[in-house]
């Protein structure tokens, strides 16, 4: 490796700052394993621990911030194989910041253009039904035949019913093929 | 027929299921990689069971984090559990979760609200 001249190159600030501005308080963007979802899921716990929040919201936090890294793994792993391109979809990134009394939860990842229209479609019902409404579905979608590796409908109702806020998303097109997804749930 | 034990995981609970006593415990957290693959041979080891052991099974649970996939296959297990109900055989659930944290009774109350046998929220004795 050789010694780089401008020491520009690894300074970070501009990105801690950015990430600062945000009220991100935990981030994590790279490959996106089964054993990274692990250790993350336990240095978040030890984080929350450590802040005065209650049981209830400590679990809501966690359950939102696995769910969204096991969707962005799911969804690699499914696309993954089948594609030709050299965009990793198993990089991504989550954060968890603050926002008032809640937490905000999200997850960016490279989605192929033709997925990204079901996805939105089925966020854009989701905003329009109430708790009641939303426990409905999430029970009749617990009873139905599933295929294997799939769960990810489960997941976006569940994360809809714990966030108080409707479920944001941001859609970046990236080319003709590929865009950039962003999912925010507030807890 | 066979004993099930399972080692715990950082994300996979443990299990030991006795085929003797009928007595099924289960503890830990529960969001592994394919929730689907984890669970299948429990499931298949619990429809066995269900269909052939006389006496009463006992399913003692300390979960303290289950994914919306490892849901889905606890409700499966349930819905094992109340096919035997129907057919007039026992089975009791003692769900164990903390009762000062206001989300995992809920949850157990929703587990609670599909099934007909008897299911019953214990309070969590804090172990370490």
């Amino acid at each position: 490796m050789t010694i780089c001249n401008s020491m520009k190159k690894f300074d970070l600030y501009d990105l801690k700052q950015t990430v600062n501005q945000r009220g991100v308080l935990i981030s994590f963007a790279g490959p996106f394993t089964h054993g990274i979802i692990e250790e993350l899921g336990q240095a978040v716990t030890r984080y929350l621990e450590a802040q005065a929040l209650t049981k209830a919201s400590l679990m809501d936090v966690f359950s939102v911030f696995i769910e969204q890294a096991q969707n962005v793994r799911n969804y690699a792993a499914k696309r993954g194989d089948d594609s030709n391109s050299e965009l990793d979809f198993n990089s991504g990134i989550v954060t968890i910041g603050r926002s008032g009394p809640h937490h905000v939860v999200c997850s960016g990842n490279f989605l192929m253009r033709c997925d990204v229209e079901p996805l939105t479609a089925r966020l854009n019902q989701l905003h329009s039904l109430g708790p009641k409404e939303l426990k409905t579905l999430y029970k009749q979608q617990l009873r139905e035949q599933r295929n294997p590796g799939e769960g990810g409908g489960l997941g976006l109702i569940d994360m809809s019913r714990k966030s108080v806020l409707p479920l944001e998303y941001e859609v970046r097109e990236l080319d003709q093929n590929y865009c950039f997804f962003s999912l925010c749930a507030t807890v | 027929m066979d004993s099930l034990f399972l080692e715990k995981t950082k994300s996979s609970p443990a299990i030991a299921f006795n085929s003797n006593s009928g007595i099924l415990e289960m503890s830990g957290e529960s969001y592994p990689e394919n929730s689907y693959e984890f669970y299948k041979p429990i499931l298949l080891w619990v429809s066995r069971f269900c269909a052939h052991f006389p006496g009463e099974i006992v399913f003692n649970c300390r979960i303290s984090y289950l994914n919306t996939g490892s849901t889905k296959s606890m409700m499966d297990i349930f819905d094992l559990f109340e096919d035997r109900f129907r057919r007039g055989l026992q089975v009791q659930v003692n769900w164990y979760c903390d009762s000062e944290n206001e989300r995992a009774v809920e949850n157990a109350e929703e587990f609670m609200e599909d099934v007909s046998f008897p299911f019953v929220i214990q309070p969590l004795i804090a172990q370490q």
